[in-house]
């Protein structure tokens, strides 16, 4: 604040100064609580509401706050729009320090209050804002309407009113309260309040019996007509057009090929050009399969949808779901992974327990989905360039999608 | 500098006492960055103004969904799926519902259906709508922001009607959705397609012949069709370079294959492509809704007599055109109420990886000017 800091020392013995400085602080104040500027940053569903509510239809320059800076050294409000990832913490942290003082956080949203949806069972989630920067005015909502957050920032206002040289602006500090269950001490504090209520609203009747004795309600319950819903049954899949072969010739073909590949009997008949039956197929002739249905004129597998896996508690399954961009049929590759046993207790956790070979020769699309795979189930691609963490930071511990994952951050989701 | 000094991701090795190679350096653009739409860090490695190399680090904003999901019920997942695209949220609600109904064996009356291709149908007008202001406005013209927004609202106005949620709707079930449409909902489509029709006349006007936006547009990140299938690109993207694949018509899902339209496909593959085919697929939508209008049944049931909660044990795969391309679902039920797995494929994934192929050689402008125009979601692509 500069100057105007020192301006009550050397004003109030001064006779009349005291009004010199409330006036001078009335201004000033004025100014700034109706020229709020926000940083321009979003991470996800909140950061459309806050685009929307600057666009024409809310129109937030009304309040004064129109101007979103990119720069943080040009800005005086952080909104924290959307979900805090602990990745993203230490970036949001630094935009924090980089802004000028004075300067106000407002968390938007309620996965900036306590984790919202992502409260539970989760590893990557920031539970709460709070927990790694001050902050001034909590927005609840999911996402929070534009009005919502044009409350958040006339509270905003009206803290920054307060605010006076001889009471001026401090920075806060961030509190831990990533343990704290938001929603158990919503629901007690919601359970008083009812019980209050409920007790007045006990007494109330009380008294209105013993003033109205002969008092008998004319409210008759109304009874809506229910509804009647007919069984709908699921319309047939679409036929095949022309060219396009079914699940069998397709199993056929590549049955013919490759002597493990195996797929459920009862599914393959049913199976539709929509939901393919799932070939199971060998490690060893995971690739060369993969390079016969992509090469193979009938079949021509030439677009990549997905690479995924399941972990079961044994051995680990590779989904690969392939399609024809050109002939519309698809196929759908499982790939049992038999776990490494020989592997101590200990360190299972934290060691990659299988390998496949990786496609990503003939589809380079496979590069990142391989990754994610990696990242998520502890899965080894042999001849991928380029494996490593995606999602996840270099240094996290363990694989989340494995089905005993451990983390002491999760909170288990009560029952 | 050799390969090992590289940081990770960077691949290409250039001749260490070339003249260019003096000029090297590397740029960080993100998390925090106004044209990465959302917490998406990308390591840029320059030649001058030229792109050498780029490289997208992803996982800013990785929620753990499918963790999540595992402990969740059925239907719990349901509105996590609007977190995921929030710009197509009732697009990717219909994308988890149909994959259940196939575990659940239930369908869906027919009054319901229309409802379905209706919402969807404005939902992909709404996602190109913010489209249209985001590219505008990437390459420095905000009004076009204004404008987009403009009718982006009155979609939403209806959406929240129906649904009673501006973004992240939450709103098909199997077997139907949570509530009826009300009775204002055909004639204020039909009002709002009828607004509709003049003003995209003044925007594409206004941005498809404007000067500044066909310079910096034309030619700029062509992605070739080998390339756009290699990379398993989808919806616009893929459409601009030529590749003819729409799954609402090559694996109609609902009632598409009743419906008639027509699926816009360029062949440059470049950014000015990429925009059109965006504000040709808008028309293509008012067409289906018109169609829509006519055929919607006023009497009739809204949804199935089941209301199921658990799916019969196997694997289930559901894919629907969003407005951004492929969104598949795979759902491994196991026996209880829980799925065991569930597993998204979301179109922006594959076109962040392509990114690097197609701004090599281009400056940080036009890199701007390519992110505007793939439209990714950064939600959608960590989950």
């Amino acid at each position: 604040m500069g100057i105007i800091n020192f301006a009550p020392k050397i004003l109030d013995p001064i006779p009349g100064g005291k009004y010199v400085v409330n006036a001078v602080d009335y201004v000033v104040n004025w100014a700034r609580a109706n020229s709020i500027w926000p940083l321009t940053y979003g991470t996800s569903c909140c950061a459309i509401e806050m685009m929307s509510s600057s666009m024409a239809r809310y129109d937030i320059a009304r309040f004064g706050s129109e101007v979103f800076r990119a720069s943080p050294r040009q800005a005086d409000l952080f909104i924290l729009a959307g979900t805090i990832t602990k990745r993203m913490a230490p970036a949001i942290q630094m935009l924090w320090e980089q802004m000028p003082g004075p300067k106000y956080v407002l968390a938007m949203g309620a996965c900036t209050i306590s984790g919202g949806p992502f409260i539970y069972d989760n590893y990557s989630v920031v539970r709460g804002a709070q927990n790694i920067l001050p902050v001034d005015v909590f927005v609840p909502g999911c996402p929070p309407r534009p009005e919502a957050l044009f409350h958040g920032l006339l509270t905003l206002r009206e803290k920054i009113l307060k605010e006076t040289c001889r009471n001026p602006w401090q920075e806060g500090y961030p509190e831990d309260v990533s343990r704290v269950d938001r929603y158990r001490e919503a629901a007690k504090a919601w359970a008083e309040l009812e019980k209050i209520k409920d007790e007045e609203m006990a007494e109330a009747r009380e008294k209105f019996k013993a003033e109205n004795p002969d008092y008998k309600s004319t409210f008759k319950p109304v009874r809506v007509t229910k509804e009647a819903f007919p069984e709908v049954e699921r319309p047939a899949a679409a036929e095949l057009t022309a060219g396009e072969l079914s699940q069998a010739d397709i199993f056929g073909k590549i049955k013919a090929k490759f002597e493990s590949a195996t797929v459920d009997e009862a599914i393959l008949a049913t199976a539709s050009s929509d939901s393919p039956a799932e070939i199971t197929l060998d490690v060893k002739d995971y690739f060369a399969a993969t390079e016969f249905v992509k090469n193979d004129p009938a079949l021509k597998m030439d677009y990549l949808i997905d690479v995924t896996a399941i972990d079961y508690p044994d051995h680990f399954e590779l989904i690969t779901q392939l399609r024809s961009i050109e002939l519309g049929h698809k196929v759908f590759f499982c790939v049992p992974l038999p776990k490494d046993e020989s592997i101590p207790e200990e360190k299972r956790a934290t060691s990659l327990l299988a390998k496949v070979p990786s496609i990503t020769a003939l589809y380079p699309a496979a590069s990142i989905k391989e990754r994610e795979v990696y990242d998520m189930f502890g899965i080894k691609f042999e001849g991928h360039d380029d494996l490593r963490r995606i999602f996840l930071d270099k240094d996290f511990v363990g694989f989340p999608l494995r089905k005993d994952f451990t983390n002491p951050e999760m909170i288990k989701r009560p029952v | 500098m050799s390969m090992t000094q590289l940081p990770p991701g960077f691949k290409i090795i250039r001749d260490e006492n070339s003249e260019a190679y003096s000029d090297e350096f590397f740029v960080n653009m993100g998390p925090q960055h106004p044209s990465t739409h959302g917490a998406l860090r990308l390591a840029i490695r320059m030649d001058g103004e030229t792109i050498v190399e780029l490289v997208p680090h992803h996982g800013y904003i990785h929620r753990g969904m499918e963790k999540q999901a595992e402990s969740m019920s059925y239907l719990q997942y349901i509105p996590m799926s609007d977190r995921q695209d929030y710009l197509t949220a009732i697009q990717n609600n219909l994308g988890v519902v149909l994959a259940y109904e196939k575990g659940m064996n239930v369908g869906v009356p027919l009054r319901q259906e229309y409802i379905r291709v209706m919402l969807q149908e404005l939902g992909r007008i709404a996602s190109h709508l913010v489209f249209f202001g985001c590219f505008g406005g990437d390459l420095g013209g905000q009004t076009c922001l204004l404008f987009g927004f403009k009718e982006r609202e009155m979609i939403h106005d209806i959406l929240e009607e129906v649904t009673g949620s501006r973004l992240t709707m939450n709103f098909f079930r199997p077997g139907g959705s949570r509530f009826d449409v009300p009775d204002t909902f055909i004639p204020r489509v039909k009002a709002f397609l009828e607004h509709l029709e003049t003003t995209m006349k003044d925007y594409e006007r206004f941005l498809s012949k404007n000067v500044i936006v066909r310079e910096r547009s034309i030619g700029i990140g062509v992605l070739s069709k080998e390339d756009a299938i290699a990379y398993a690109c989808s919806g616009p993207v893929a459409r601009a370079s030529g590749v003819n694949f729409d799954v609402r018509r090559n694996n109609p899902y609902s009632i598409y294959s009743q419906l008639e339209f027509d699926v816009p496909v360029t062949y440059n593959g470049d950014c000015y492509d990429r925009y059109n085919v965006r504000i040709a697929e808008i028309h293509e939508s008012m067409r289906i809704l018109r169609q829509c209008i006519d055929k919607f049944p006023a009497e009739g049931p809204w949804r199935s007599k089941e209301k199921p909660v658990k799916l019969n044990p196997g694997r289930y795969y559901s894919e629907i055109e969003t407005a951004k391309g492929l969104y598949a679902t795979y759902v491994v039920a196991a026996a209880g109420d829980k799925p065991y797995r569930i597993h998204t494929r979301g179109p922006s994934f594959p076109h962040i990886g392509v990114l690097n192929k197609m701004c090599q050689g281009l400056t940080v402008s036009d890199l701007v000017t390519i992110m505007a125009t793939l439209d990714p979601v950064i939600p959608e692509i960590d989950r």
